[in-house]
């Protein structure tokens, strides 16, 4: 009988002959690591880039998003707790889709992106990776929504092949990430240099849940660490929370906290800052840094009017606004 | 001398727990078996509604 010992996340899970990680879908068999649910997606949609949300990257369109099961945090508050707690064989249907299908029907449906995101992409690394592979040798963009619980080798392979990636900063707490996710702060950190040394483009989301992650000093240090680690331009997407899965016992957050949160964030020096979660809210668009001229308006996840140049700039002062614009 | 019938009491007889014993082997064998209809239903591509509404995050 041999164990594993799997290097893809910092847990490095040792697993044992026919046992799993801590993901439920890596797993020894027979002394080799497989993922269970590799060209196994349990969930693909269609949906707007900024439904994931990616504001500064190819507005307005669509991306073909797919996940399997499993996940290697265990937010207490999990949104997608349905498909990321679980294995694959506890899903209720799977589809067969290996990456060259995957593709395939992308471009079929005309999406010029894929998303691998719902669950963590993390834990279906090899899938992602193939058919990422594929995706970029048919021109297809690829964008990767994590808590960024990786190890360096593995990401810095993987950001090779992709064009962008929303990743979570839950808190700027160790305590926090131990406490409500399982996981640890440090490798989050490390995750969103390393994407940002390699080329990728990176927005942050924050969700901002009340009494655990809310206090504005906390704001203004992470804010003030994504301004000097990952500069000012760096969008950071505020969401609200909402009561779910084994966090019910407490409110969605108030719109208040939302806009105090924002503030603090812009006043240490982030120039794009949104607020998620809040339909028709007007920290959903896009401003100008530099004379305020809104320049993407958006109402919920649509873009309803894009004043952009065609080469990125504000129309009024002629700023550069930082993105993948087309 | 008078002699005192005395009757035994309820036991089950050797056919009984014959029959008892094979029902729980029975009911063993056949659970593997019986929840196939919990496995995941299999589709493919083909079968995906892109655009159905869904409410997962993300």
């Amino acid at each position: 009988m041999s164990a594993v010992a799997c290097e893809l996340c910092p847990r490095r899970c040792v697993i044992p002959e026919g046992g799993a990680g801590d993901c439920r879908i890596r797993v020894n068999l027979g002394g080799k690591l497989r993922a269970t649910t590799y060209g196994r997606p349990s969930a693909i949609h269609i949906d707007p880039m900024e439904k994931k949300p990616l504001f500064h990257f190819h507005p307005g369109t669509s991306v073909f998003s797919i996940a399997t099961a499993g996940c290697n945090l265990h937010c207490l508050n999990c949104q997608n707790w349905q498909l990321s707690q679980r294995g694959g064989e506890e899903m209720e249907q799977i589809y067969r889709a290996d990456p060259p299908e995957v593709v395939k029907a992308a471009k079929e449906q005309g999406c010029k992106s894929l998303a691998y995101t719902y669950s963590d992409p993390v834990v279906f690394y090899e899938y992602v990776y193939d058919t990422s592979a594929i995706a970029r040798r048919e021109s297809l963009n690829n964008t990767y929504h994590t808590a960024g619980y990786i190890n360096p080798k593995p990401l810095r392979r993987l950001c090779g092949l992709l064009d962008a990636s929303n990743t979570d900063l839950k808190a700027f707490d160790d305590g926090f990430y131990r406490r409500v996710t399982g996981a640890t702060l440090r490798p989050v950190l490390d995750t969103l240099v390393t994407l940002r040394e390699e080329g990728v483009w990176l927005e942050v989301t924050n969700l901002v849940i009340p009494t655990l992650n809310d206090d504005l000093a906390m704001i203004r240090r992470m804010a003030s660490w994504m301004c000097d680690e990952l500069g000012p331009d760096t969008p950071l997407h505020l969401s609200r929370f909402q009561p779910q899965y084994r966090m019910r016992n407490l409110p969605p957050t108030p719109v208040e906290a939302l806009d105090r949160a924002r503030r603090e964030a812009l006043d240490a020096g982030l120039h794009y800052v949104y607020i998620g979660n809040v339909p028709g809210h007007e920290a959903n668009s896009t401003y100008c840094p530099s004379d305020g001229t809104i320049l993407i308006r958006r109402v919920g996840f649509m873009v309803v009017e894009n004043k952009l140049t065609a080469d990125g700039r504000c129309p009024t002062c002629n700023q550069k606004i930082p993105g993948v614009w087309k | 001398m008078k002699t005192e019938h005395v009757r035994a009491g309820k036991r089950l007889g050797r056919r009984r727990v014959l029959a008892l014993l094979g029902g729980i082997g029975a009911a063993g064998l056949a659970y593997p078996v019986l929840p196939k209809d919990r496995r995941p239903r299999e589709l493919s591509l083909r079968e995906a509604d892109f655009y159905r509404p869904h409410d997962l995050a993300g």
